[in-house]
């Protein structure tokens, strides 16, 4: 037989259409609708989630600082104190804990959070005895930084 | 690769493994090997010198040698929890290979996927945590709006 163009008629499509289209799929198993199912609006709707997720890292880094940083705020105001004003004397008295940390003594031991508070009530005291009474007293325990090497 | 969409689980360990005695989790070791192929080189190098001193260093972990024809040579590690790991050994080197065992000894067999937090206590508060009444004695009285004295 010589009619050969019928069998170049046929296209043969690429075998592993099944597995790239469950590996989308898979991400979007937890979805809501028909978006869940069907592959072409699966594959706009994980798009878009990862690209929430990635913006998400950045943004959970913001929003848990502001969180523990509101929650130091309460805090410290419950003891009389506002939040800058603790926080930049703690830093004069090389108290070097970060925010996270203050905030979950704030919440679980709130004693040491009592005696952190009023650590930085005692040096801004002394603060305010060298600015405003001026030389002749002398310096206060607070104040003197020790430098260890 | 979402938070929701893969799994995840906190910190722990298995029936608080370490507290007492320290139990290895590792149940059971298969290293499936070919005697003749060239991937296998370093598992047979290893067989060779290896395998006898590690048996003898983990006396609580059964550790199989199956020869068998297979074209890439692999260890199945299975734990106490009944997790199964495998890790294909193509073209490793022997001491590769110890690395790897070493690294699978000391696995507990807990899954290998995002861990939320890098730390758990059972105990998170020694003072007691804090509610509205820790630094206001309720006899003060409830909280109201200052505008009272206004009105």
């Amino acid at each position: 037989m010589v009619f050969l163009t019928l069998s170049c008629w046929i296209r043969s499509r690429g075998p592993d259409r099944y597995w790239k289209v469950q590996d989308v799929l898979k991400h979007a198993r937890h979805f809501r609708g028909r978006k869940n199912r069907c592959y072409s609006l699966a594959v706009r709707a994980v798009r878009r989630a990862f690209v929430y997720a990635t913006t998400g890292r950045r943004l959970k880094k913001r929003n848990m600082r502001t969180l523990w940083i509101t929650r130091i705020a309460a805090a410290s105001r419950e003891h009389g104190m506002k939040y800058p004003a603790l926080m930049h004397n703690l830093t004069k008295t090389s108290v070097q804990l970060n925010r996270r940390v203050i905030c979950d003594l704030a919440v679980t031991e709130p004693r040491s959070f009592l005696s952190l508070a009023k650590l930085a009530r005692a040096r801004q005291q002394e603060g305010f005895r060298a600015a405003l009474g001026d030389g002749k007293e002398p310096a206060g325990v607070f104040s003197r930084v020790v430098l260890l090497q | 690769m979402t938070a929701r969409g893969t799994a995840s689980r906190f910190l722990s360990s298995v029936l608080q493994n370490g507290v007492g005695r320290y139990v290895c989790q590792l149940k059971r070791v298969s290293i499936i090997f070919s005697k003749n192929a060239q991937s296998s080189l370093g598992v047979r190098e290893f067989i060779e010198e290896g395998v006898v001193d590690y048996a003898k260093k983990n006396p609580a972990t059964v550790v199989y040698v199956s020869p068998q024809s297979c074209r890439i040579p692999k260890i199945v590690a299975e734990y106490l929890n009944g997790n199964v790991r495998e890790e294909l050994v193509t073209s490793k080197t022997s001491p590769q290979i110890s690395e790897l065992l070493t690294k699978l000894t000391n696995q507990s067999g807990l899954d290998i996927i995002r861990i939320r937090k890098p730390f758990h206590t059972d105990n998170p508060s020694i003072q007691g945590q804090w509610h509205p009444f820790t630094n206001r004695a309720p006899s003060i009285g409830p909280i109201r709006p200052q505008n009272q004295d206004a009105e």
